[in-house]
């Protein structure tokens, strides 16, 4: 599904990422942990596509195709989704018109046959009642006014709406209660498939508590430093990440 | 002896036999014009706005009035026509041409316009029905709207892009309690030099509400002149302008708080592609006295051509103590990271840009109550935003 071959990306200029290799199949659920500046969300957005990450070495690249290649939209199309760390709001544009926008747009680029606006709502309305996304937030302007939790969940709804082949949760966790987080990996765990890989980018533990992952990386310096099963996140939390970055070194 | 009459000014001015009433506020508005000339760049009001280079092209041929258009008069309205001074009730007497002589384009207008039109809303009649008004040809043009006190009124003002020259003055009386909402559309007039003062006034407890779409011209200077001059008088404005090509818009406001507890929000909007020019001007002043005063003031431009160019100047003079004032302008581009989020969810780049674009404009329209009306306003966005938008594809 996704294959990072000794990946070097700059922003600004500045190398962040330092020949990070990793590689997910179909069905597996990867966490990437690692401390603040380690690189985390420049990996997120890089697959996402942000301008502004220059890919200066490696490879990436995503169900045979070289992913440094397409736009973020297309990426959407082509069924890689990123669930933001920090969603953005967008006073004007109501939640469900820019679903449907968004959900038909990759209807469109697939060449696949567009919804009505009957047929979103219903659809819409299905996968939001789990989340507890209410009709009013649909109806209000997208992420504005939201709590922390309701973007969170916003994006939950999103990853179930659009149902993606590749998925990167970065940060979901951040800004969580206990109440909002079961609710959330709820939501995650609902959508693990087969035929679907996610790659959970999390500073803490807590999440792959609820989302327990097949494999964890740990992401130090623009490196993966450490990697093994789902019970090194236990020992990150007990000994912390100096500790594993400095075994590593 | 007398200095020239500037060129928008003819030699008819002082043949014309007027009533004895309004003498004396015509003399004062031709002594305005003799004195201070036609605005230029060098006048800081003006300084956006050169009027006097737009209209050398025309030197002294307009001197004409311009043409208005009043197809239905809902019942509870009055209308008069100007052009029959010599006619005028009691309420056209008592308001015409006051408030016109303090500044040159408004003292042209009165000094030039043979014509025009009144309107009157009886004590608290509240007409349901709008009142369409066209203005086209070339020009100056007058105009007067009296509510008394408890009267409602919508107005709809529709400016034609056709012509070269509009000079267009309004005076607006808004009695005690009554409200006024006042809807102004000016499609994009590429060769027209297009000019209108508004001078309004709002007594206790009453409403001014102005909903503006503005598409520009080669010159198009709107100057809105509020003054809430008793207790609780209110002023409402919202604005939208959407410029392509090398048209200009310029909105000028003036909020006078005259009195205690009275309140004035604005919220404008501009888009200025190709190499076109949005200008903003808007002052706040809060009188000694005119305590528990609330004034809010937003604009914001977005620049769709490197070419384009927006000037927002917002500008308070409080002389009143504990008073609310707060204001905010900003020039950009569209925002970054909701062009990212956007098209990481599938949207297409340019589909992404229009969804941002509409819906920075969308929030100075969305505040408009009348459905009708907001409808109106959003298809006039519509029409303009293809010119705007051909440099930025």
């Amino acid at each position: 599904m996704l294959d990072i071959k000794n990946l070097h990306v700059a922003v600004g200029g500045k190398e962040i990422l330092k020949g990070l290799t990793l590689s997910i199949a179909a069905g597996e659920v990867h966490a990437i942990m690692g401390p603040n500046g380690s690189g985390k969300s420049t990996l997120a957005y890089l697959l996402a596509g942000r301008t502004g990450y220059d890919i200066t070495q490696g490879s990436v690249t995503y169900r045979g195709e070289d992913l440094n290649t397409l736009a973020p939209e297309e990426r959407a199309a082509k069924g890689l989704f990123l669930a933001m760390q920090y969603p953005v709001e967008i006073p004007g544009v109501t939640t469900l018109t820019f679903l449907k926008t968004a959900l038909n747009a990759q209807h469109r680029a697939r060449g696949e046959k567009e919804l009505d606006a009957m047929s979103v709502l219903k659809f819409v309305r299905k996968k939001a009642e789990a989340l507890k996304v209410s009709e009013d937030m649909l109806k209000r302007a997208l992420n504005v006014g939201f709590s922390g939790g309701e973007k969170k969940r916003l994006e939950i709804l999103q990853m179930a709406l659009f149902e993606p082949k590749l998925a990167v949760l970065d940060e979901t966790d951040s800004g969580l209660d206990i109440d909002a987080l079961k609710l959330v990996a709820e939501g995650v765990n609902a959508l693990r498939s087969p035929s679907r890989a996610m790659l959970v980018i999390t500073h803490y533990q807590r999440l792959l508590n609820y989302v327990v992952p097949d494999r964890i990386h740990v992401l130090a310096q623009g490196k993966i430093v450490a990697e093994g099963g789902k019970e090194l996140a236990h020992e990150l939390e007990a000994k912390g990440y100096e500790h594993i970055a400095g075994k590593a070194a | 002896m007398n200095a020239p009459v500037p060129n928008i000014f003819a030699d008819a001015v002082d043949a014309r036999s007027l009533p004895d009433w309004l003498s004396q506020r015509r003399a004062d508005a031709v002594a305005t014009l003799r004195t201070q000339g036609v605005p230029h760049r060098r006048i800081e009001e003006w300084k956006y706005s050169d009027l006097k280079t737009a209209l050398e092209p025309a030197n002294d041929s307009i001197a004409a009035t311009a043409a208005w258009s009043i197809e239905n008069v809902p019942t509870g309205v009055t209308l008069f026509d100007l052009a029959d001074l010599s006619a005028a009730p009691e309420w056209v007497r008592a308001h015409f041409g006051k408030a016109a002589a303090a500044e040159t384009v408004p003292a042209a207008s009165l000094a030039l316009a043979e014509g025009g039109f009144a309107l009157h809303v009886a004590r608290n009649a509240v007409v349901t029905e709008a009142v369409r008004v066209g203005l086209s040809a070339n020009g100056h043009v007058r105009a007067l709207v009296v509510l008394e006190d408890g009267a409602g009124l919508t107005l709809i003002e529709q400016q034609s892009a056709a012509g070269a020259f509009r000079n267009t003055g309004v005076e607006i009386v808004v009695g005690a309690n009554a409200r006024l909402t006042h809807v102004r559309l000016a499609q994009a007039a590429p060769n027209n030099v297009q000019i209108e003062d508004v001078a309004v006034r709002v007594a206790r407890g009453g409403l001014y509400r102005a909903h503006l779409f503005t598409g520009g011209a080669e010159l198009s200077r709107l100057t809105l002149r509020m003054t809430l001059k008793e207790l609780g008088a209110n002023a409402e404005l919202s604005g939208v302008s959407v410029l392509g090509g090398s048209l200009h818009a310029d909105v000028t406001t003036h909020v006078y708080h005259a009195a205690g507890e009275t309140q004035s929000t604005q919220l404008f909007k501009h888009v200025a592609g190709g190499k076109s020019r949005a200008v903003y001007q808007g002052k706040i002043t809060v009188a000694k006295g005119a305590d528990k005063s609330d004034s809010r003031q937003t604009a914001k431009a977005l620049l769709l051509g490197e070419r384009a160019e927006a000037d927002l100047k917002p500008e308070l003079e409080i002389f009143a103590d504990d008073v609310k004032c707060a204001h905010g302008a900003a020039v950009g581009d569209l925002d970054a990271d909701s062009l990212f989020y956007l098209r990481a969810r599938g949207i297409p780049e340019q589909e992404a840009r229009n969804m941002l674009l509409r819906a920075f404009l969308r929030e100075a329209v969305d505040d408009v109550a009348d459905e009708a009306i907001r409808a109106t306003l959003w298809q006039s966005v519509e029409d303009a935003l293809p010119r705007a938008m051909v440099s930025a594809l």
